[in-house]
């Protein structure tokens, strides 16, 4: 350095806090786990809910038929609806468990020894179906069609018999008609999916933030500092930037890694998309380090407020959610997307992230508000924070 | 040089300056004298700029520190009474951080903290983090921190608190080095003993109030005490707070 050329002093502040954190083996840590376990999770979910999707329409159900004999029609509608039936031996009860445990049985038909004899005497005859509802092989529902329609067409044989139509006993008639089609359900997923991808800006930086200053405060040593030629901004901008930059590292590991993974599913197979290249994601990215200007800013002028560590902390954990509260209130309410939603943070990225996975042409508006409306807001909390180290009242409190 | 006159400063119904009044001059040490709660912290706090005082005039080499902080602050070593250190850093690096905040940098500053480092007998902790010193390592950083920038004028609360006898005579050593070379040194103290061994003048202050000025002899003089330790304790008109 040349002499009488100085390093700004917000400079000075700025590396000495990066370094700290940076020596904070706990924290990075921490930063690690939350950045690459989200999208690695979203890989591995994403992942069997294709995997289950793409599985063959209906594979047939495995059922285990014991004492089948007994109803050899049954045995056969069931094996009209595409049911694979074997015949079993009597098993105890256990035995029946420990079967439906195995990885291929679904449910377990039990007919008991008198089922005929009941049958003949038109007395209700039993039969037990045998199920494990924790599993997800699921094919209940199936049976029980069967076994209701066998019941009916039994019942109207025997009504028949006595001259009553078999119409009296379906007084009603349901069909079943399932809208639900994955194109809907993908974009509330997908939103959900793409606004977690921005919350390391407040969770990544918030460790650096609370301890430059509550924990600084804390031990004592906010006193010395303040009573150093230096203005309070120039300590507060050098706090606030070195817990953005841990912030900024957060967002881009987890935005650079989702990339990765989303683009390597084949999402189309349940109904979702991620139409990003490269460049739009980098200019996603760009229009979304004010939000870590933002996050980390206000946590500055909260944290600093705080008597220690933990105050801080626990009130910080608290705000985490208040910027998701936009985009809660979004989904729930079903809103279209609208332009006043890239006005507000958070909800701003999410939004701009969104379109730009469907692939919608966005223009340069919707980027330029995302960036302003968290730089603003970012500039009003570093300036409020300035003022209040600036205060008397915060002197005397340190 | 320092130089106070009438300062007044009140926070809410509390009044805890309600007038002091002194003049410390350069390559002298001036001991600030109180029982606890006289006002000292909130003086020290006031000559640096972090308070703004209601009434009366500062001077720091002729600087109001409610003017130009930022000049007064770099003329000024000031060792509060918490020390101030980072756990995650190395002496060194501690003493760089706060060297650079001051304005200085390079080799300039390397070289100064060997110097401090040299002063104090610290060179055995310069490179280890400050996790785990002991009060006396402490301290020891917390004065080399103040002195690095070679300031005027050194603002001292209580600086041998806590030290072995070694480490005590290192300090005052130091003290005595700077007063040589002509700085003004205001140290507050509960230390009778440092007083009269280290001190050229006193400033005595009581409840908010500037009580006495002058040599140690002067103030027993004064008091027709022949002990400072009495004569003090005549002066402030209690016997509270007293240390040694």
């Amino acid at each position: 350095m040349r002499p009488g050329h100085h390093r700004p002093k917000w400079l000075v502040v700025f590396r000495k806090e990066l370094r700290e954190s940076l020596r904070d083996k706990r924290s990075l840590f921490l930063i690690g786990l939350f950045t690459l376990m989200y999208p690695a999770m979203l890989g591995y979910l994403l992942n069997q809910w294709i995997d289950r999707a793409t599985r063959p329409e209906r594979e047939g159900i495995e059922l285990a038929v014991i004492g089948g004999a007994q109803a050899p029609t049954l045995v056969s509608q069931l094996r009209q609806k595409n049911i694979t039936v074997s015949e079993t031996g009597p098993l105890e009860e256990e035995a029946i468990a420990e079967l439906l445990r195995g990885p291929k049985i679904a449910a377990v038909l039990r007919l008991p020894p008198n089922f005929s004899e009941n049958y003949q005497a038109m007395r209700p005859a039993r039969i037990e179906l045998w199920y494990d509802s924790a599993s997800d092989r699921d094919g209940r529902r199936d049976i029980e069609d069967v076994l209701q329609a066998y019941g009916t067409n039994i019942a109207s044989a025997r009504l028949l018999a006595h001259g009553v139509s078999p119409a009296t006993l379906a007084p009603v008639q349901v069909q079943r008609y399932d809208t639900g089609s994955t194109a809907a359900r993908s974009a509330t997923v997908i939103s959900g999916i793409l606004g977690a991808l921005f919350i390391p800006a407040f969770m990544c930086g918030m460790s650096a933030a609370v301890d430059s200053t509550a924990g600084e405060r804390e031990r004592r040593s906010l006193e010395v500092l303040m009573a150093q030629p230096a203005r309070p901004w120039e300590l507060v901008v050098g706090k606030w930037l070195a817990a953005v930059v841990l912030a900024v590292v957060g967002v881009t590991l987890n935005l650079v890694l989702a990339h990765v993974v989303l683009s390597w599913l084949p999402l189309e197979e349940i109904g979702l998309s991620w139409r990003v290249s490269w460049g739009s994601l980098f200019l996603v990215w760009l229009a979304s380090v004010p939000l870590s200007l933002f996050a980390a800013g206000l946590q500055v002028a909260v944290a600093m407020n705080a008597k220690s560590f933990k105050e801080a902390q626990s009130v910080l954990s608290f705000m985490v959610l208040l910027p998701l509260i936009p985009s809660i209130m979004v989904s729930t309410l079903d809103l279209k997307t609208a332009g006043w939603m890239y006005a507000v943070p958070m909800l701003s990225n999410q939004t701009l992230l969104k379109e730009t996975a469907k692939g919608a042409e966005l223009g340069f508006v919707p980027f330029a508000l995302t960036f302003l409306c968290s730089a603003l807001a970012a500039l009003l909390a570093v300036a409020f924070a300035s003022w209040r180290m600036k205060s008397e009242r915060y002197v005397l409190a340190v | 040089m320092i130089e106070a006159h009438e300062v007044r400063k009140q926070f809410g119904a509390v009044k805890a300056l309600g007038g002091v009044s002194f003049s410390a001059r350069d390559g002298h040490i001036t001991a600030l004298l109180g029982p606890n709660g006289a006002g000292k912290t909130t003086l020290l706090r006031t000559l640096v700029g972090m308070l703004k005082r209601d009434h009366g005039s500062i001077l720091v080499d002729g600087v109001d520190p409610e003017q130009d902080p930022m000049r007064v602050r770099a003329n000024i070593g000031f060792l509060t009474d918490q020390f101030g250190l980072y756990e995650r850093l190395s002496t060194r690096e501690y003493l760089a951080y706060f060297g650079e905040l001051n304005g200085m940098g390079g080799a300039a500053l390397r070289l100064r903290i060997d110097e401090v480092s040299d002063m104090l007998g610290m060179d055995d902790i310069l490179e280890r983090r400050s996790k785990g010193f002991s009060q006396g390592q402490r301290i020891k950083v917390a004065l080399a921190r103040a002195l690095l920038h070679r300031p005027r004028h050194l603002l001292l609360d209580e600086p041998t608190r806590g030290l072995d006898v070694m480490s005590t005579r290192a300090v005052r050593h130091a003290l005595s080095t700077l007063r040589e070379q002509g700085c003004c040194v205001v140290m507050a103290t509960h230390v009778m003993q440092e007083v009269s061994h280290l001190c050229d003048d006193v400033i005595v202050i009581a409840k908010g109030h500037t009580v006495a000025q002058g040599t140690p002899d002067q103030l027993c003089q004064r008091t027709g005490i022949a002990n400072l330790e009495d004569a003090f304790v005549h002066l402030v008109g209690t016997d509270e707070g007293i240390a040694a």
